[in-house]
């Protein structure tokens, strides 16, 4: 309980960053959407001009971009990005800092078996990355209510922007997975950077050819916007999918850290 | 009883040596002294005694139970101070402290009071903005708060001014008179000489030589560096007994002397000197005497 407490206490700083950040993105893109659904068709005119792969990247749906789900969806990309680099960093961060802050000596020492600091700190990224989803939730409810121009579905509202603990818990996986499987961490935002976009990339490429295959290898397109505004559900192959990756990777970072050697320096 | 127990352990970093065979015994309410120079290995060892590391072969017992298996409950009675002390950043000395006691299941509130006092640290300071002493003073205080039975110092004094490091050996023998065994490691023979009951001595990754402190100080070695007026013979120094690694160079003799001081001081009465230097040998200059010895 008290490596929970002081994970959680750490981390409260960037915690909060991150969610007022994808709050704010939430607002900025969210407060726009009067002026884009006012002039909806003369932006349309405008991006008919674009090949279509480019706009599939893009995230851009013509049928759905005038609604204010769709509109949120198209939003939502850039969201999914943000947040998992959050995630990302967490993980890898809160896994790597003992050896980066050369602190191993003092936590290690200390009458605890490495499964406990690391169930401590896992439940640390987690509460920390659900305490920013509700937050995140709230606003996206918030905001949406306050610019909508009709009726919209508000399940559909709530799969979508719940989605986004679902990406994070895969990101937060994945950085668990390479904090504990590197020898040493030197800079975390350099390798959530790059893997994070590396996905995010591979999701672009995939959203524009349509490739089902490849959608396996994209996280930020397992779970499709337009698909839950058109059926009300998850596509359950790919949630699957995200699931065992996720324990996967949290269950080999387990048996990995109880046998690893800490270093020092 | 034996508090600490090595068996053969072993230790490799890939193809790179760690330690090998390493075997020795601590006993219950001694301070023992680990003795080498850098990177003969000591930390390694205490990393391993710590199962922070895991061994390549062999085995060590703490209390009597096997390191790796019984890792967290052996730990409750550890007190431990590594040599470089780094901890979490934005917080406050104090706030430190309780969390390192809060892994311990008993109140530390006075022993932290009272350490604090003795080695004058002021608790409501950030740990960022302390000097590397006063860090260290910080480790001191968290290696001791919970009263360990068993304490593990690694190069403990690096960092304290003389006089702190004086209290802390009298914190250390006043912990050990209160029954706590030491496990002392360092690199500087003089804290080991004035502290320990017996060393062990490592050197690339072996031991060399476990060996009472006192059979040490009978082996008194100093460092010799005579600077004479005049050239003197060469052969003025060399058929004394107990002189070894003889070197002159001009006006300047040096050498490494064991044995009865006062036998020196009376050669060097003989001639007109100019400056004199008799210093501690570092580890280096004694290990040449161990090896050779071997031989």
């Amino acid at each position: 309980m008290n490596m929970y407490l002081h994970e959680l206490k750490a981390y409260r700083k960037s915690t909060i960053i991150w969610t007022l950040s994808l709050i704010a993105i939430v607002v900025l893109f969210m407060s726009l959407f009067p002026a884009f659904s006012r002039d909806a068709e003369d932006f349309m005119k405008v991006l008919e001009g674009f090949p279509e792969e480019f706009k599939k990247a893009i995230g851009l749906s013509f049928d759905t971009l005038a609604t204010i789900l769709g509109y949120f969806s198209y939003a939502f990309l850039y969201i999914k990005l943000c947040g998992a680099i959050q995630a990302m960093n967490l993980g890898l961060s809160i896994f790597s800092k003992e050896s980066r802050d050369k602190t191993a000596e003092f936590l290690f020492t200390k009458p605890v078996t490495r499964t406990q600091v690391m169930t401590a700190k896992l439940l640390a990224c987690f509460t920390s990355l659900i305490l920013t989803n509700l937050a995140f939730i709230l606003a996206v409810f918030g905001t949406v209510s306050m610019v909508k121009t009709e009726e919209y579905s508000g399940q559909a509202l709530l799969m979508i922007s719940g989605s986004l603990l679902f990406l994070q818990l895969f990101f937060l996986g994945l950085g668990v997975f390479l904090a504990v499987l590197l020898p040493k961490v030197k800079s975390v935002i350099t390798i959530s950077l790059g893997t994070v976009f590396a996905f995010f990339m591979m999701g672009m490429i995939s959203s524009s050819t349509d490739d089902e295959a490849l959608r396996y290898f994209s996280p930020f397109n397992y779970v499709n916007d337009y698909y839950i505004i058109e059926h009300l559900r998850f596509e359950s192959s790919f949630l699957l999918v995200g699931a065992v990756i996720i324990m996967m990777s949290v269950l080999t970072s387990f048996l990995v850290y109880r046998k690893k050697d800490i270093h020092s320096i | 009883m034996n508090v600490i127990e090595l068996n053969n352990l072993t230790k490799m970093y890939g193809k790179a040596r760690g330690i090998t065979e390493v075997s020795f015994h601590v006993e219950e309410g001694e301070i023992f002294g680990f003795i080498g120079p850098n990177g003969a290995g000591k930390s390694t060892t205490i990393r391993l005694l710590l199962s922070l590391i895991y061994p390549t072969s062999g085995s060590a017992t703490i209390f009597g139970k096997d390191v790796v298996k019984h890792a967290p409950e052996i730990k409750k009675e550890i007190g431990y101070l590594p040599s470089e002390v780094f901890y979490y950043d934005n917080m406050k000395v104090i706030d430190l402290l309780k969390y390192s006691a809060s892994f311990y299941k008993k109140d530390c509130t006075k022993k932290i009071k009272e350490l604090a006092e003795i080695m004058e640290l002021d608790l409501t300071r950030k740990i960022d903005d302390l000097s590397l002493g006063n860090k260290k003073k910080v480790g001191i205080v968290q290696g001791l708060l919970h009263e360990p039975k068993l304490i593990i110092l690694d190069e403990p004094t690096s960092g304290l001014d003389p006089l702190m490091q004086q209290r802390f050996f009298e914190l250390l023998e006043k912990e050990n008179q209160k029954g706590a065994t030491i496990l002392f490691s360092s690199h500087i023979l003089s804290e080991v000489q004035r502290l320990c009951d017996r060393v062990a001595i490592i050197k690339e990754g072996k031991i060399v030589q476990v060996e009472k402190i006192r059979t040490l100080k009978e082996n008194n070695y100093k460092k010799f560096k005579i600077e004479t007026v005049s050239k003197v013979p060469d052969d003025l120094f060399s058929r004394l007994s107990g002189v070894n690694q003889l070197e002159v160079k001009g006006n300047t003799i040096s050498f490494i002397f064991r044995g009865n001081i006062n036998l020196i001081m009376q050669k060097i009465a003989e001639i007109e000197i100019a400056n004199l230097w008799v210093e501690e040998p570092d580890l280096e200059e004694i290990f040449m005497h161990f090896y050779q010895r071997e031989e």
